[in-house]
């Protein structure tokens, strides 16, 4: 009876098409949601077993110390006082920052400068195009194999150029000084990651509507003012997300420094998630690993949900 | 406001028609030279897989580039570092992820969006909240579990590990693939007497392909790159991923340091990424406008 009421929009819409039908409409209804329950069931299950009982778990094992063999001891929040304690970590922390605030701006400017240059369908602009996008496919691991090579200090190719330009002897052995260290993994990473900027922000470019710029040029706006104050406002959401995927990705940060520099020298180029994966699977502290990580997901998680309400804004 | 736009129509862009000759110069010497800086490394990196490795470690000369040399692939391959083995375990881990992503996907793609039932958009918010989970931030418990479940060094456990993280992704691609299908054209196949698979597979599919296409490429070039978690969950050497495997080149716990099989080794690396982006071009930049890419 109840299906009856919640289902009669429905029956009564399609009653008209096959009167014939009329009693087997509600146990389609229910057919058919069983069938879509049944058809999102497998990926909810991969979901909770690989994504939400591993956060789940985190939370008790950030309350134990877990050891690899033997029983488990309740340790209560000592993991959790422990976080502001360890130095290495916060020091991870405002390196993984750091980092951060380095590379997201250089991205963006590089990102949007050739999203200018290649926005316009012309000659060359989509072998261009693919050009500056092939670093992010390539990825970040190979490419950190290859650099590392180049920057052997007598034979490295990024040496052999800056002797070539007289720049230095090409004797500099970048990767045992953390300043330098850190300026090669970020020119690495802007060359990697600018591609995809550039993509985001040609596609959000391409749907600015001519008129409005030219209106503008019609009220005298220079070629910069159009760029600063008519696209960029327009852009701003897309803008916003990928300044966002630069964030998180640069706050995760590991491939890039644990193949360069194994965050040496000492632990001075140590990431968030390298400093983790350190205590973890080398110190095998498990439990405080674990208190480390669960700041790590409220940090991202955070940025995250910031992005998704973003998105959603824009698909509405 | 009508004229102005009637005037200006063959433009392609705005000002389009009176782009000056310095503006066009400008493009042709920064394009070219932004063009070559981009791309010089990447050729490189294959110029020099062909060099001796005496010719790697030492300060580069004029004839690195002239006397060129298989010998690292062929030492890579017939070696004793066995390279294809390596290979081998990235390619079935990244089909693997591949088909799993696409099948999972492509299952709760329809189901969200296609039919209405209860719990559906919490079920929905719960799985995109994987997105919000880094993998990166969850590998000890994750570590743990798959031990638990005798899935640490295993190929099999790193393909689940994986699929589930591309699911998000895979999900959001394939429910706005499905969203945008008439409804007609379900229901017609339903009045003739299909059954939902065969529904779907009949008569979606061929509607559906571009998105599974996307979703397809980003499981099979994540779990192609993916290094962190391959690190963490493979211990044995004979399971290990080609990039874990490159890192143990590096290191030389092969036996040997050699620049030449890690440069070599690099290239081998390179090579699918590049040839799927290339003749996939579209499917990608289909899956990057959607929105849900992680960076």
């Amino acid at each position: 009876m109840a299906d009856v009421v919640t289902t009669s929009n429905t029956y009564a819409e399609r009653a008209s098409r096959a009167p014939q039908a009329r009693h087997g409409r509600s146990g389609l209804e229910r057919r058919k949601a069983r069938t879509g329950l049944l058809l999102v069931t497998p990926a909810f299950v991969f979901v909770t077993v690989f994504v939400l009982i591993p956060v789940g778990f985190a939370i008790y094992l950030s309350l134990t110390n877990y050891p690899l063999i033997g029983p488990d001891q309740w340790v209560g929040l000592k993991n959790w006082a422990s976080v502001g304690q360890d130095a290495t970590f916060v020091h991870s922390v405002l390196f993984t920052l750091e980092y951060t605030a380095i590379v997201t701006p250089a991205i963006f400017i590089v990102g949007y400068g050739l999203a200018v240059l290649v926005r316009r369908r012309r000659r060359g602009s989509t072998l261009l195009r693919t050009l500056f996008f092939l670093p992010y496919v390539v990825g970040l691991v190979t490419e950190s194999f290859l650099l590392l090579l180049e920057l052997q200090p007598g034979s490295g190719g990024v040496n052999a150029v800056l002797r070539g330009l007289h720049l230095t002897n090409g004797q500099t052995a970048w990767l045992v000084h953390t300043n330098l260290a850190l300026v090669a993994v970020c020119v690495l990473v802007i060359w990697f990651a600018s591609g995809l900027t550039m993509v985001l922000l040609m596609a959000g470019m391409q749907g600015i509507p001519g008129d409005l710029l030219e209106a503008a040029e019609m009220d005298g706006a220079s070629w910069l003012d159009r760029e600063l104050r008519v696209r960029m406002p327009l852009l701003r959401r897309t803008i916003a997300m990928t300044l966002i995927i630069s964030v998180v990705g640069s706050f995760l940060a590991f491939n890039q420094f644990y193949i360069l520099t194994q965050g040496g020298p000492g632990n001075s180029t140590d990431t968030v998630v390298m400093w983790i994966y350190q205590v973890a699977f080398v110190q095998l502290h498990l439990g405080r690993a674990t208190a480390l990580s669960l700041v790590l997901v409220v940090l991202v998680g955070f940025i995250s949900f910031v992005q998704f309400f973003a998105l959603r804004e824009r698909e509405a | 406001m009508a004229a102005a736009s009637t005037m200006t129509r063959p433009a392609r862009g705005p000002s389009g028609r009176r782009e000056g000759n310095t503006a066009r110069g400008i493009y042709a010497i920064v394009g070219t030279v932004l063009g070559v800086l981009f791309i010089a490394p990447l050729v490189w990196a294959v110029l020099r897989s062909f060099q001796t490795e005496t010719a790697i470690t030492s300060a580069p000369t004029v004839s690195d580039v002239t006397h060129l040399t298989i010998t690292n692939y062929q030492q890579l391959i017939s070696g004793t570092i066995d390279i294809l083995h390596y290979v081998a375990n990235s390619l079935i881990v990244a089909v693997g992820t591949a088909i799993l992503t696409a099948i999972l996907a492509t299952a709760a793609g329809y189901g969200f969006g296609r039919f209405r039932f209860r719990g559906r958009g919490l079920i929905f918010a719960v799985t995109l909240l994987a997105l919000m989970v880094p993998y990166q931030a969850i590998l000890t418990p994750a570590f743990l579990e798959l031990n638990f479940l005798h899935l640490t060094n295993s190929l099999f456990g790193l393909v689940l590990f994986y699929s589930t993280f591309n699911l998000p992704f895979g999900v959001f691609v394939m429910r706005n693939t499905f969203s945008q299908i008439p409804a007609e054209i379900e229901e017609s196949a339903r009045v003739d007497g299909a059954g939902t698979l065969t529904t779907l597979w009949q008569v979606m599919r061929p509607l559906v392909t571009p998105g599974i296409a996307t979703t397809v490429l980003y499981a099979f070039l994540f779990a192609w790159t993916e290094f962190l978690a391959a690190l963490t969950f493979l211990t044995q050497q004979g399971k290990y991923t080609f990039p874990v495997a490159l890192l143990n080149v590096e290191t030389g716990t092969f036996g040997t340091v050699d620049y030449g099989y890690l440069v070599a080794g690099a290239v081998i690396a390179m090579v699918p990424c590049v040839v799927l982006y290339l003749t996939l071009q579209r499917y990608y930049v289909q899956g990057l406008m959607s929105g849900a890419v992680k960076g």
